[in-house]
């Protein structure tokens, strides 16, 4: 009988491990220096010293100053990381354990957070001012005043609109769930490890369901209301669309929590996966995959009522057409109702939820 | 021939962790071999290697004179098929029955399509009842997995491994959460499984009392090295101290 004796030796492999992973996180913490001395120089530069101390309103902008705070910040990070000192010498646990270390980070981390919170202070023009000026306060007591005296003549219209809008959020939930169930086997990375073309597939339905994700249904109304033309059809498609990339992530992620005991005793009888899947990843996910797709039901008739603002049909085109009459009578009315209807789904799909468990 | 044959194992982790340093052994048929050591000296990553629910970084396996080292694909699931394994956590689907978990010891042997649609023939039913009987449980069918006490659990797990019919059992600190009592009684049905059906047993095991009782010969590990071989009753003072640290008090369990 052939026997191939081993050539590896088991010690080196170790050993090559560890230098390898060494080399790559201070490599990582160089990068990741050079962008901490880059951002505060930026930060420092343009909402610190050009905007806070100059009082400047345009603020002068060129790639070629950029281009020589990058090359500078490289030099830095790459200097300030191999003396392991840095603060992402510690993130990677590659750090020096000195006292250097210990201030670099507090003193360097205390100073990110502060420029950070005074750039978010200029970008967002906080102004106590502006929340109390008459015209304001003045507009702001007719808005709220005719919202808390409702028009009930338009209650009917108003009824079956958001009628509507209940059952747009009820079949794009329903739809989903057969599309979202194949996704997240597909995108869960404890059954996707076992060779090359899992994980090809695993990456790749990944990165298009992030993206799909990443786009709020507010925009995907406005892109299919386009494409199949503006009402409850555009809506569902929007919904239907978010609901699978947002649940196949939640789904994927059961899956990736149970426990693997049984998954382990299925795989060692020899069953192959399919079987695995079905006897041992299943019966453990079926709960919280309901949960999660009722809690979801609950969502999409909230998102329903925004996606009408945008051509997507339902309780949302009607406000959005009284508000464009500045009818706020009849705006506070709508209101009143998706608050009561939100409200009673919010309550059902939670007793639902309980009622599972 | 041996039934089982392994020639200088290596397992290192991807995190470093380096389990199995050159460990050697063999095993004949229808023997009862307790591997015991302390947690961490690689006892578990020894007997999922032969299982082959690892991978070996390098060294060889041998089972029924195959080399089974890298097999993989339809070849490795036959493998399985012929090794049984219980765990210490049971490892039961526990919101089925009792009978289909142990059915699910057969899954290697029944069609995809078939075992998904859950349509066993009478057959496998009627085996699944006989391996109920065999570790003494057979009115508890139709509960709840999770419904049964810890020995009862580990009986089922027991059954489900009968199914396969294997030449080698593979058990993995069976009794380590269970109680002394029902430790003990569990251990007998691996001895009844070894004694009337031949199979051979391999079994991590932590309490020397119940080593002296069922192995017919142990092996210890420390720090992923075999550092004793030999007969239960050998095992002195001296050994129990260089197996399990010089700390280390025997007690007693019946």
């Amino acid at each position: 009988m052939s026997k191939h004796k081993s050539i590896v030796d088991p010690h080196k492999i170790i050993k090559d491990r560890k230098d390898r992973e060494e080399k790559v996180n201070l490599v990582k913490a160089a990068l990741l220096d050079a962008f901490f001395v880059f951002y505060s120089i930026v930060v420092v530069q343009r909402a610190v010293y050009y905007k806070f101390w100059l009082e400047l309103r345009e603020l002068p902008f060129s790639w070629s100053e950029i281009g020589a705070f990058a090359i500078l910040s490289l030099a830095a990070g790459a200097l300030w990381a191999s003396s392991r000192t840095s603060i992402s010498a510690r993130l990677f646990s590659i750090h020096k354990d000195n006292r250097i270390t210990k201030y670099s980070v507090e003193i360097f981390g205390w100073f990110l957070f502060n420029i950070t919170f005074i750039a978010g202070w200029m970008i967002t023009r906080v102004s106590l001012v502006d929340l109390f000026t008459k015209e304001g306060i003045e507009g702001a007591n007719r808005i709220f005043g005719s919202l808390l005296s409702p028009e009930l003549g338009i209650f009917d219209e108003a009824l079956f609109a958001i009628i509507e809008t209940v059952y747009i959020a009820l079949v794009a939930t329903i739809v989903s769930i057969p599309l979202t169930l194949a996704l997240s086997f597909l995108t869960a990375r404890n059954l996707m490890k076992d060779n090359k073309v899992q994980a090809v597939v695993y990456y790749f339905f990944r990165v298009i369901l992030n993206f799909i994700r990443s786009i709020e249904p507010l925009i995907w109304a406005i892109v299919f209301s386009v494409w199949v033309g503006i009402g409850p059809y555009a809506g569902m498609i929007a919904l239907l669309v978010h609901t699978i990339a947002s649940n196949a992530k939640l789904y994927s992620e059961a899956i990736e929590s149970i426990e693997e005991g049984p998954v382990e005793a299925i795989t060692a009888t020899g069953a192959n996966k399919f079987q695995v899947i079905w006897y041992a990843v299943v019966p453990q996910i079926v709960l919280p995959f309901l949960s999660f797709t009722i809690y979801r039901w609950d969502i999409n008739v909230r998102m329903a009522t925004i996606i009408g603002l945008v051509g997507g049909g339902g309780i949302g085109t009607m406000l959005m057409q009284y508000q464009g009459l500045a009818k706020w009578n009849e705006v506070g009315l709508i209101v009143i109702m998706i608050a009561v209807v939100v409200w009673i789904m919010d309550y059902v799909s939670a007793k639902i939820r309980e009622a599972i468990y | 021939m041996s039934l089982l044959k392994i020639e200088d194992l290596h397992k290192i982790y991807p995190n470093g962790t380096h389990a199995l340093k050159g460990v050697s052994l063999s095993v004949e048929e229808g023997e009862f071999l307790v591997i015991i050591g302390l947690s961490g000296s690689g006892k578990s990553t020894l007997l999922r290697s032969i299982n082959r629910l690892i991978e070996p970084t390098s060294g060889t396996i041998e089972f029924m004179g195959k080399n089974i080292t890298h097999v993989h694909g339809r070849e490795l699931r036959e493998l399985k098929t012929k090794i049984g394994m219980v765990f210490q956590q049971f490892n039961l689907i526990k919101r089925r029955s009792v009978l289909a978990n142990v059915i699910t010891g057969k899954l290697g042997s029944l069609g995809t399509l078939q075992s998904i649609l859950e349509r066993f023939p009478d057959s496998v039913i009627e085996e699944a009842k006989k391996n109920l009987e065999i570790v003494g449980i057979p009115e508890k069918a139709d509960l709840r997995a999770d419904s049964l006490s810890g020995g009862q659990q580990q009986r089922v797990a027991i059954a489900r491994s009968l199914m396969q019919n294997p030449k080698l059992l593979l058990a993995d600190e069976p009794v380590a959460s269970l109680d002394p009592a029902t430790s003990n009684s569990v251990m007998q049905y691996f001895e009844k499984v070894n004694k009337e059906f031949g199979t051979t047993v391999i079994c991590n095991l932590h309490f020397l009392s119940l080593v002296r009782r069922y192995a017919t010969r142990v092996i210890a590990l420390k720090q992923g090295e075999v550092i004793y071989e030999g007969q239960p009753e050998e095992i002195d003072e001296a050994w129990f101290k260089k197996i399990y640290g010089e700390e280390a008090e025997e007690v007693e369990i019946r």
